[in-house]
């Protein structure tokens, strides 16, 4: 009953590693160029701070979950682990949160600050963006569930 | 008689040593500074509100005036800033009221636990929040020449100080929450058993 216990943390574990991963890898090859009527639009996840912090955040995140693969399990710093958790899960939830403001925007605009939709025009990085933060929600999503499970 | 005195000499014994007394005067600050820095996160965001009015074209002599507003509730962000504080605030009211009054929120030993585990949730909600309030914050302030979105703080500057004082006020609670949970996380760890929870 422990050892099915302790594959099912560690198969969660690799899952939540694999989903940062993936939503690194997404949101930074996720670029396009369009010409609009004669205006050159280019969207890269560089032109928004948001989605610089999302990348930096998840990829924090991956290390993380890399480096706790490789924890034996009768190490000491299993204890350490809680408290670390905790951070991470700040740092995953704050990112994806502020990605997803940048993303509402872009997709619905906010017509009291006069800020235009802009997903129509870019429509391959906005789908790259949306498969970039699901990634990381499912991430989230575990990263929290096994929080409860570690105390 | 004398019995009776040495059995509630002994009950009033039981009051924590030195080390521990410290350590709970220490987190009762902290939970009330929390509170205190959720409560004005969320009041001053849902206080949110600025109105200018600026002078479009003039017919002859009357001008033609156009109102334009601020308020927080045009973003979704910020609404979720304030509910999400909103339910902080609430949090950290019942738990500075469950480390008040001890011996009445008991909860069978486990009030330590339940606790952290609430504590746990409560900071990353509210990570999530100042997150996606900072990032509307940011762009308002300085717009974004990519997708063409113009920065609005320099036509709304009031709007935009009183966010600054929400957003600071709501990293303050954010860091104060989490010292908190990680000393909670701490005093948990040395307990031998869960049974024996006293804080």
């Amino acid at each position: 009953m422990g050892k099915n216990r302790k594959t099912v943390l560690y198969a969660l574990r690799f899952i939540a590693f694999a989903g940062t991963l993936s939503a690194v890898i997404v949101m930074v090859t996720s670029k396009e160029e369009n010409y609009f009527y004669g205006v050159e639009l280019e969207a890269k996840y560089t032109h928004s701070p948001a989605l610089t912090y999302f990348v930096i955040a998840n990829s924090i995140g991956a290390v993380y979950g890399f480096l706790l693969l490789f924890l034996p399990p009768a190490s000491m710093l299993w204890r350490f682990v809680v408290a670390v958790d905790v951070v991470v899960v700040l740092l995953l939830s704050s990112s994806f949160s502020a990605a997803m403001a940048i993303a509402y925007v872009g997709k619905e605009g906010n017509y009291y600050a006069g800020w235009l939709p802009v997903c129509d025009q870019i429509s391959d990085f906005c789908h790259h963006v949306t498969g970039a933060l699901t990634a990381a929600f499912v991430a989230l999503v575990i990263y929290t569930e096994l929080l409860c499970t570690l105390l | 008689m004398p019995l009776h005195e040495n059995g509630e000499k002994q009950e009033s014994g039981s009051k924590p040593s030195t080390p521990e007394k410290r350590q709970c005067w220490v987190v009762l600050v902290l939970r009330v500074l929390a509170l205190c820095a959720t409560v004005s996160a969320t009041v001053v965001m849902a206080l949110n509100k600025e109105t200018k009015t600026i002078v479009l074209a003039t017919i002859g002599t009357t001008p033609i005036k156009a109102t334009l507003n601020a308020k927080f509730q045009y973003t979704k962000a910020f609404v979720f800033f304030v509910i999400a504080y909103g339910i902080g605030s609430i949090h950290n009211l019942l738990v500075l009221v469950a480390t008040l009054f001890p011996h009445k929120f008991d909860f069978k030993g486990l009030r330590l636990l339940l606790i952290t585990i609430t504590d746990m949730m409560t900071v990353a909600l509210l990570a999530a929040a100042a997150g996606a309030a900072a990032s509307m914050a940011e762009l308002g302030m300085n717009g974004n020449k990519h997708a063409r979105w113009s920065k609005i703080c320099d036509r709304f500057d009031t709007f935009c100080d009183h966010g600054t004082g929400a957003l600071i006020a709501s990293f303050v609670a954010v860091i104060l929450l989490m010292i908190l949970n990680v000393l909670s996380i701490i005093t948990l760890s040395r307990k031998p058993t869960f049974q024996t929870i006293v804080p």
